[in-house]
């Protein structure tokens, strides 16, 4: 291509010396002849310069045909516990598709609460909410219907039992790879980070490393946990009604039972 | 109580919040100040109306950094918190309790808290560490207000600790001290408000510490930091503040009749008050302008104008004020540098002070 945009530049200025020849001799006709010419080569050069461009790029392994629901139920299998929206969707980046975005997630909940409420347990799962110790939803957190209740709901101890597990899966998933995405690994790093043991200062979280250090911490809490939890599933399972089991008490008449 | 519904006018009394609180804290001489806020006057609009606008405001860019900010340092269950706090205070990792105030409606908020805050006092082991978002009050000249700090901590020592999330960046150990003063003040209004929910719970308020923990970003990254800060002459000054609003007959008894700082908003709450009219009213009530009212006083730039009409040496800030002392205005301090004005008495030293600034000064003019 670029031979032929050289081949093109030579034409311009030898027709560029012509007209200047002819307009000297006072040879109008022939001046206009060769002005049309000129004017057709520059033309050419014009298309030739711009098929010059470099195609956009092949659109990397982004587009996801997985609804926006499916990706972040893949997400949630993979971490097995209640987690925060802004989580999913780093997950769903380093391992994943990685087209979900924060703000797709922030009506997803109340999408499926509207679904379920219409036709009850219509579909194999629904994306809910994880319910506090008052029994009202927790802020931010998503979880997945078929889990045991004593999964969805939370002690005060909760939140570091699930970031530890989470921590875990991740570190289990990247075992599993034979080459783990850089993206993954950077994840799990910044994870790891917070667990005492799982890391030395700021290098890349050895998978294996993380794992243990991650259990070793939640052997400290498992027990306490488990048993608060289990109060507060047993409390949700007799006092709420199979909506408000997926998706919360509202505020008010969780006012009776509160503390 | 009758007089401050007077001087505010006919409209309802404007809330305080933390930083306006600690803002009181920054400055305590200032009658003027103390004065509009034990009345609830909206000073934000009265600057305004007189034709001095407060040149700050929060800026939307730093709202959004400092959410995400508070965002990070919370996420996962105040997971960089928790490590932070392990790694500094010693925090047992049994110890990673965490409770969401939020997460029940903002009509609950107040009760929920003050029904953890009962419940971590009494059981002490085996409560939660970090309450997210708490709702604590604050009694204020007879208005109460809400206040929320950023986490309250539990567990270090048995104590509560105010936790501060701030997004100005802590480069080689050293932060802006201006925005840290400011922080710290802040959270002393926080270590108040804790304090008489204990009290009025029946426990010992002394159990919050006045140690507040101060969680900035660290150098150039997003990695928080965490720095204990004393707020003991903070919480000392606001004491002392609040006091005066509470004792505010003191500072109504020199007042004229009929003062009022109304600005007789009509229907559409447009101020129809003459803004000279106001201006002399507010000039009967006594302030005491300092430089650093610019970053924390909707009135400072009225003040500073006042101050400048007047000549005083207020404007010079507090250092020079002081040594300034017997000396009424710049008007005199000039003269009596130049030596166009004899020293009274009383004032020879800082005459000697001023003739030598003058002649250096004249010395490096040459």
């Amino acid at each position: 291509m670029s031979e032929s945009l050289d081949a093109l530049e030579r034409r311009i200025a030898e027709l560029r010396a012509e007209v200047r020849r002819a307009l000297r001799v006072r040879e109008n006709s022939l001046a206009r002849s060769l002005r049309g010419e000129l004017r057709r080569a520059e033309q050419a050069w014009d298309t030739a310069i711009t098929a010059e461009e470099p195609a956009p790029p092949p659109s990397g392994p982004g587009t996801s045909l997985l609804p926006i629901r499916e990706q972040a139920h893949q997400a949630l299998a993979l971490l097995g516990v209640p987690t925060a929206a802004k989580l999913i969707v780093a997950v769903n980046d380093a391992l994943f598709s990685r087209t979900l975005r924060g703000s797709q997630l922030t009506s997803l909940r109340r999408d499926e609460e509207r679904s379920f409420r219409s036709a009850p347990y219509a579909r194999p799962y629904y994306l809910c909410a994880a319910l506090t110790d008052r029994l009202s939803p927790a802020r931010g957190l998503l979880a997945d219907s078929t889990w045991a209740p004593e999964r969805r709901v939370l002690g005060p101890l909760s939140p570091r039992v699930d970031f530890l597990t989470s921590t875990m899966r991740i570190a289990e998933h990247l075992t599993r790879l034979a080459d783990p995405p850089p993206g993954a690994l950077r994840l799990l790093s910044r994870m790891a980070q917070n667990i005492p043991g799982a890391v030395e200062g700021l290098v890349p979280a050895d998978p294996a490393t993380a794992i243990r250090a991650a259990r070793a911490e939640l052997e400290v809490h498992r027990a306490t946990d488990a048993e608060q939890r289990a109060e507060v599933a047993e409390r949700m399972g007799s006092r709420l009604p199979d909506v408000e089991r997926l998706f919360g008490a509202a505020a008010l008449s969780t006012l009776r039972g509160a503390c | 109580m009758n007089r401050l519904d007077e001087l505010r006018g006919p409209v309802p009394a404007c809330p305080h919040d933390a930083r306006a609180i600690a803002a009181l804290a920054a400055n305590p001489g200032c009658a003027r100040r103390a004065l509009m806020d034990a009345a609830g006057v909206d000073k934000d609009r009265t600057a305004r109306h007189l034709g001095f606008p407060a040149p700050f405001g929060r800026s939307q860019f730093a709202i959004a950094r400092g959410n995400v900010f508070e965002a990070l340092v919370k996420e996962n269950g105040c997971a960089e918190l928790l490590r932070l706090l392990r790694e500094l205070l010693g925090l047992p990792v049994a110890q990673v309790g965490y409770q969401d105030v939020e997460s029940v409606g903002s009509h609950l908020r107040h009760s929920h808290t003050r029904a953890l805050i009962d419940r971590a006092a009494r059981a002490g082991e085996g409560t939660a560490v970090f309450y997210d978002h708490p709702l604590l009050s604050l009694k204020i000249a007879g208005h109460t207000s809400y206040l929320e700090p950023d986490v309250v901590a539990f567990q270090l020592g048995e104590r509560f600790h105010i936790v501060e999330i701030k997004s100005f960046a802590v480069i080689d150990g050293q932060a802006e001290p201006g925005k840290v003063s400011a922080a710290a003040r802040q959270a002393a209004v926080y270590v108040l408000a804790l304090r008489a929910l204990l009290a009025d719970l029946g426990h010992d308020p002394g159990r919050v510490s006045h140690e507040v923990l101060l969680v900035c970003p660290e150098n150039f990254a997003n990695r928080p930091v965490v720095t204990p800060v004393d707020v003991r002459r903070q919480l000392a000054v606001l004491k002392r503040q609040l006091a005066r609003m509470t004792r505010v007959d003191h500072l109504l008894e020199g007042l004229p009749e009929g003062l009022t700082f109304d600005l007789a908003p009509d229907g559409d709450g447009v101020p129809t008050r003459p803004a000279g009219e106001l201006a002399e009213a507010l000039y009967r009530v006594p302030a005491r302008y300092a430089p650093d009212c610019l970053s924390t006083c909707d009135m400072c730039v009225f003040c500073r104008d006042e101050a400048r009409e007047a000549g005083s040496t207020d404007l010079l800030g507090r250092q020079v004020r002081d040594q300034l002392g017997g000396v009424s205005g710049m008007a005199e301090a000039l003269g009596i540098a130049e030596g166009t004005l004899e020293a009274a008495e009383g004032q020879e030293e800082i005459a000697r002070l001023l003739r030598t600034a003058d002649r250096l000064r004249e010395e490096c003019l040459r």
